[in-house]
């Protein structure tokens, strides 16, 4: 989806001003920023529930313009923040409700509603048949998103829709949510005003402040390189620090250069002279039997019989996944009270990670 | 005896001249409140006039409509309708408008046209509303026809006025009394109707 030069006016402001951007299939993009911002018009924008006065919104290389409205909508999810369940129809009849005007046989209509509601973990005999009235705020937004599935959309479209739950039940169904979407594949635009939400989620957050989008990025891009005075104080650099909840090893490591790695059983002399002429200090070597060590030039040198196997001065180093976070890595350094992590992707080195400056980066 | 064939006449007469006129009511105020979701001029228009024909009082009514269209039944019929009409396009109107901003959001999100939306969210919710007016428009239209018995739409009118100017007391109450049964059991009638509809789903 493309959105190219699109400006939306009301009443002489500009609440969407000359807005460019691309969302790439399958990702998970937000857009964040406070009341305003513009970032719900945006959104409505794409379903055409608002048309535009400038610009032009490419859907798959097609002019949404030239699309008849109500079969664009049909294939894009829409949840929004009030849900807006329909109370006089059970939970049943919300989700069928456009697969019955698409005239699906009414036994299709029952499986799909059963597959949905499984998939948002709501038993379908013991909901099926109730109203909205008679459920939690968390399942009537579950039946919410179920309902903007029922037609398998590629497209979601979603305007806060945690909003409006308490935080405890607000992160449970995040944390859901995202699990949904690694099952679905699909791609999902998602606006927010709550940057944990975002940082959470996000594969790439606009950030967007008076009807411009400032920044795009993904959220350690935003963290540690705003564009911007604005966008710094919209990301917050007091929040930086919450960062090490959703921060993860490939966000902050260091990518592994070659130079650093050694072969394993080199006597120290070779090692010596590689690391002399590399000029570093301290190299990586990865043992046959998954171990990985770091050894230290003045180390080598301190010892006398330079003919000995760099294996025997090398400390086991702590590995992480690329996909830890960084508040277990620290955590996990800590307990083994080392400063440094090695990021491993299966069985490749794919960078280290100096905890030191880390949290330099992030007070 | 015949006394009491003559007034289950006249109060077949007043029902019929009741139901009929709700009848035309409901016929002519559920395309012009549909209309009046769509366009807004259109509902100025058609909440004026309606209010306005609702402000003459309902004596004034029947009076006027003599030279319009002369007396009988049917010119009784007018007369009623005229005089009945706003509550049921009125409650229908705001029945149909006041639904909740975020159901319409949501429901024109995923997908559905503007009839559509009148069909499967904003009719099914506005029921309540709209039973409430019916109920209104029955008991005014009970009452107007009492009166239009005096341009000889017949009905249990008749059966007061004649006793009114014979100073027959009796006769008077004999169609007074079921003239305030009527309004009363339509009242309770079109309730009852009314919380059905609301307790199938509490919203």
């Amino acid at each position: 989806m493309k959105f190219d030069h699109v400006t939306k006016i009301y009443k002489e402001t500009k609440a969407v001003d000359d807005v460019s951007f691309d969302i790439c299939k399958g990702e998970l993009f937000v857009l964040l920023g406070s009341s305003g911002s513009g970032k719900t018009t945006t959104l409505r924008l794409i379903n055409r529930l608002i048309d535009p006065d400038e610009g032009t919104i490419y859907l798959n290389g097609n002019d949404t313009k030239d699309m008849n409205p109500v079969e664009l909508r049909r294939r894009m999810g829409y949840v929004i923040q009030q849900i807006g369940l329909f109370p006089h129809m059970t939970v049943k009849e919300n989700i069928g409700i456009i697969p019955k005007l698409e005239r699906w046989k009414e036994e299709d209509i029952s499986k799909r509603t059963n597959e949905l509601l499984n998939l948002v973990a709501l038993p379908p005999d013991y909901f099926r048949s109730r109203y909205p009235h008679q459920l939690s705020g968390g399942q009537q937004q579950r039946v919410g998103l179920a309902r903007a599935l029922a037609m398998d959309p590629p497209l979601l479209l979603m305007d806060e829709p945690f909003g409006a739950l308490d935080p405890l039940l607000r992160m449970q169904l995040q944390n859901e949510f995202l699990s949904i979407k690694r099952k679905l594949e699909k791609t999902i635009v998602f606006v927010t005003h709550d940057i944990e939400e975002a940082f959470t989620l996000a594969d790439r957050i606009g950030v967007m402040h008076n009807g411009k989008i400032l920044q795009i990025g993904t959220p350690s891009e935003l963290l540690f390189n705003p564009v911007n005075e604005i966008v710094s104080k919209i990301i917050g650099s007091e929040n930086k620090f919450k960062a090490i909840k959703f921060l993860q090893a490939k966000d902050v490591m260091i990518p592994m250069d070659k130079k650093y790695l050694l072969q394993e059983n080199m006597t120290c002399q070779e090692a010596v002279n590689i690391m002399i002429s590399n000029k570093i200090e301290l190299s990586i070597v990865k043992e046959s039997n998954g171990d990985i060590k770091q050894v230290i030039l003045s180390d080598l040198l301190k010892n006398e019989d330079m003919r000995r196997s760099i294996n025997d001065f090398g400390r086991k180093l702590v590995i992480v996944p690329p996909d830890e976070n960084l508040s277990s890595i620290i955590t996990l350094l800590k307990s083994s009270n080392e400063k440094l992590a090695i990021v491993m992707n299966q069985n490749e080195i794919q960078g280290l990670v100096m905890i030191d400056s880390v949290l330099i980066n992030l007070v | 005896m015949v006394a009491l064939v003559f007034l289950i006449d006249a109060i077949i007469e007043q029902l019929s001249l009741v139901f009929t006129s709700l009848i035309i009511d409901i016929c002519i105020a559920f395309p012009l409140a549909i209309l009046s979701v769509f366009y807004k001029r259109f509902s100025y228009l058609v909440l004026t006039i309606t209010n306005m024909a609702q402000a003459i009082p309902s004596f004034a009514l029947v009076a006027i409509i003599v030279p319009l269209a002369g007396i009988g039944f049917l010119p009784g019929i007018v007369a009623i309708v005229l005089g009945s009409i706003l509550p049921i396009i009125k409650n229908m109107y705001i029945g149909l408008t006041k639904t909740n901003p975020a159901l319409i959001d949501s429901g024109r999100g995923m997908g559905l046209t503007d009839l559509q939306l009148v069909r499967y969210i904003r009719l099914p919710l506005a029921y309540p509303a709209i039973f409430a007016g019916l109920k209104f428009s029955a008991i005014i239209a009970n009452g107007i026809a009492v009166l239009t018995a005096i341009i000889g739409s017949g009905g249990l009118g008749r059966i007061i006025f004649e006793g009114l100017a014979s100073f027959n007391v009796n006769k008077t109450l004999s169609g007074a009394i079921p003239a305030i049964l009527i309004a009363l059991s339509l009242d309770l009638i079109f309730s009852i109707a009314e919380k059905k509809l609301k307790s199938k789903s509490v919203y």
